[in-house]
């Protein structure tokens, strides 16, 4: 067992970090939301740099994982856990990109659906690789963090795995979504510890205040919690149990630290001008995506103790 | 002990929603930053009835009554979700009345009883939110008048208002609290820019440039470098009706329908989720009676009123809360009633004065825990 990154993770998180900085970042993400657009020119720039094969070629899951981590801890505007982890889970390793997920027992918003050309659809327990037009999937107003777009009507062409490939996307799904939160709520936590070092009320920097302080270390806790369930999560393969604690896990702790972070900043947090708004809103739709914490925790009880028999 | 309104006060209840079912479809109370003229006229309206000055001297041009009719107004009105209790009738009545001068009266008082005239909260500042005593903008005496330069922010429906009412420094810039005074400044007058503020879901703020404003010395209310008091005294006045639980009640009926709606009204989760909130809406109606009840017998209530907002806006949250997590990404989609109470909700341990700056109130007067912040 070994915590750190041997010289090669380090190398590949270097690089990642890299064009993330360059390609990514709040004031990108900001731009973009204004017109919901899509941030395709950084999704090449990872293809191209040979990430969003990390998962099937020479490194593998947790490598694909440490990138997903990064590319939210970056606010980037681009469906990168379809591509880097979801989808070679599946072992379908060239779809159309950008890739958007879907479940079909969930009415709701799809995030990156309205520019997909892939929607990989979780249908009971078979998985399909729809293809999509642009127009396909309506765009939906929405202030949570992501281009979102509702699920086409009409009936689409896709090609469907084997039966129990519903199952599997699932897992993978799940551990991504609790590496996306991990690395949100990074984002969101660095730049409310930044603000209370800087912001002085009574004389004195608000970080300061250790009533403040203890909110803060609580979500550094629990944030370093989820990340290490769900890198775990990722390097096992994404078993059933691992996938669903670290999703309830995650879930949980992003509505913990959107509360703490938004109450800790403020006014200002509320503000375009301020950067949070980019991480925290987006909790909100991680948080609820896949059935939410409570989904998520029947998972972990069905998975630990069984289905449990109906009483009659 | 007694936990019953008389048969005069149920009747002016249901007198208050006889009026209300007229303005049924307004949703002031949410959207009066985009429904501006619509909730004046609902504050003409009242002013008509004499419901904008029901607390006033009769000599003022009052109805006399006791604070228990405007508590039970603006809990009908919060919960008809018509709008929120306007500043003019509120902080600013209530000082002119107790402080203001007679010139100051004549001047303001028939326009804000008639629901004619309103006002923009001027207090806080980049600089200044939860520590308002540190507030920059400065008031600097010029022969019979002040010449104002500062800027001012997070000002509510600053873009429709009137007035500002300001709070400025007169005295020496390490005054603190002492060196404060209160003007009342036209939101036309030359050196006043209002600009909105960039918030996330267009939320109505605004911020308030001051550059050489010229403000007479009879504009100034109450004594110069004496406006804490009458803020501190002002504030907690408001309280009985800042937080109505009647928004509460509605909320969780809000909250209910949605759910029934999805069909989930039968679902264990769901029931014990709202059973919970059920409770709190109860138990936070309590407090806002105990700060009512305060404020009756002339104790000091800011304390109790302390707690109040912390209950009531923590209930709120949750609810709004427990529609988004009970129902999903749906509910995140613009404009369906979950993510609108969600949104609405999240201001709601921020303005006003923080949770933080509450508890801190409970801790040092009700427990006598000491320390300075
Ligand atoms: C919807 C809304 C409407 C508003 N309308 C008006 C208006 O009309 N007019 C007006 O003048 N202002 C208005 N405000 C401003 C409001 O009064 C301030 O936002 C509030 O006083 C907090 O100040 P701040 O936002 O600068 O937060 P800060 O004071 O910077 O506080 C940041 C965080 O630190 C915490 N904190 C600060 N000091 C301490 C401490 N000693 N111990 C522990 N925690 C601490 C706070 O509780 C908060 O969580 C409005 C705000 C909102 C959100």
């Amino acid at each position: 067992m070994d915590f750190e990154p041997d010289a090669e993770q380090t190398e590949i998180q270097q690089a990642i970090d890299a064009l993330l900085e360059r390609h990514a970042g709040p004031a990108r993400a900001i731009q973009l939301a204004a017109h919901a657009g899509y941030d395709q020119p950084l999704e090449d720039a990872l293809h191209e740099a040979g990430f969003l094969g990390l998962a099937t070629a020479g490194a593998g899951p947790l490598e694909a994982g440490l990138l997903v981590e990064s590319a939210a801890r970056a606010g980037a505007v681009a469906s990168v856990a379809a591509a880097a982890l979801v989808a070679p889970g599946l072992e379908w390793a060239s779809l159309p990109r950008p890739i958007a997920l879907a479940d079909a027992s969930e009415a709701g918003p799809v995030r990156f659906a309205a520019h997909a050309r892939t929607l990989l659809l979780r249908d009971g327990d078979q998985a399909l690789a729809m293809r999509l037009a642009e127009g396909d999937a309506a765009p939906v107003r929405s202030e949570y963090g992501y281009p979102m777009g509702a699920l086409p009507t009409r009936s689409l062409d896709g090609e469907p795995l084997a039966a129990g490939s519903g199952a599997t996307l699932l897992r993978w799904w799940r551990v991504a979504l609790a590496l996306e939160i991990a690395g949100t709520c990074d984002g969101a936590l660095a730049i409310t510890t930044a603000y209370l070092k800087d912001r002085r009320q009574f004389g004195r920097a608000i970080g300061s205040f250790q009533a403040v302080q203890h909110r803060l270390a609580e979500c550094a806790i629990a944030i370093e919690g989820v990340r290490w369930l769900a890198r775990e999560a990722a390097y096992h393969g994404a078993p059933d149990e691992a996938a669903a604690v670290s999703a309830a896990e995650a879930a949980r702790v992003a509505q913990l630290v959107f509360a703490e972070t938004h109450q800790l900043s403020g006014a200002i947090g509320y503000t375009r001008e301020h950067d949070l708004h980019v991480f925290s809103m987006r909790l909100q739709t991680l948080r609820l995506e896949l059935g939410g914490v409570g989904a998520h925790r029947r998972a972990v009880a069905t998975s630990r103790f069984g289905a449990g028999a109906a009483r009659g | 002990m007694n936990f019953r309104f008389s048969p005069e006060e149920e009747g002016f209840r249901r007198e208050v929603r006889t009026f209300l079912a007229d303005w049924a479809g307004l949703d002031g109370f949410f959207t009066q930053g985009h429904r501006w003229s619509e909730v004046h006229d609902l504050f003409r309206a009242m002013g008509t009835r004499g419901w904008l000055s029901l607390t006033w001297p009769e000599a003022l041009g009052g109805l006399g009554r006791p604070l228990t009719y405007e508590y039970l107004l603006w809990d009908e009105v919060g919960y008809a979700r018509t709008a929120r209790n306007p500043l003019s009738a509120g902080i600013v009545a209530r000082t002119l009345v107790r402080h203001g001068s007679d010139a100051q009266r004549e001047r303001f008082l028939p326009g804000i009883r008639s629901g004619e005239i309103h006002f923009s909260l001027g207090y806080s500042e980049p600089e200044a939110g939860s520590d308002l005593a540190a507030l920059r903008t400065r008031a600097e005496r010029r022969g019979d008048a002040y010449v104002v330069t500062g800027q001012k922010c997070w000002q509510s429906y600053a873009g429709d208002m009137d007035y500002l009412w300001l709070l400025a420094r007169t005295g020496a810039p390490d005054s603190r609290s002492a060196g404060l005074s209160l003007f009342i400044v036209e939101l036309d007058a030359p050196g006043v820019t209002v600009g909105r503020l960039p918030i996330v879901d267009d939320h109505p703020l605004y911020e308030i440039h001051l550059d050489g404003v010229v403000v007479s010395e009879d504009r100034r209310v109450g004594p110069e470098d004496g406006a804490w008091a009458l803020m501190s005294e002002a504030l907690a006045d408001e309280r009985h009706i800042q937080f109505p639980p009647g928004r509460l009640r509605r909320d969780l009926e809000e909250v209910w329908a949605f759910l029934c709606e999805q069909g989930l009204e039968r679902d264990a989760e769901v029931r014990s989720t709202v059973a919970d909130l059920g409770v709190r809406v109860l138990e936070a109606e309590m407090h806002a009676l105990r700060v009512l009840d305060a404020m009756l017998r002339g104790h000091d209530a800011a304390s109790a009123a302390a707690a109040n907002k912390v209950v009531f806006t923590v209930t709120c949250q949750a609810i709004a809360r427990a529609a988004v997590d009970l129902c999903g990404p749906e509910a995140l989609v613009q404009g369906t009633r979950p993510e609108l109470l969600w949104r609405q909700s999240l201001w709601e341990t921020i303005g006003g004065g923080t949770s933080e700056i509450m508890r801190s109130v409970v801790a040092r007067a009700d427990l006598g825990l000491g320390g300075q912040r």
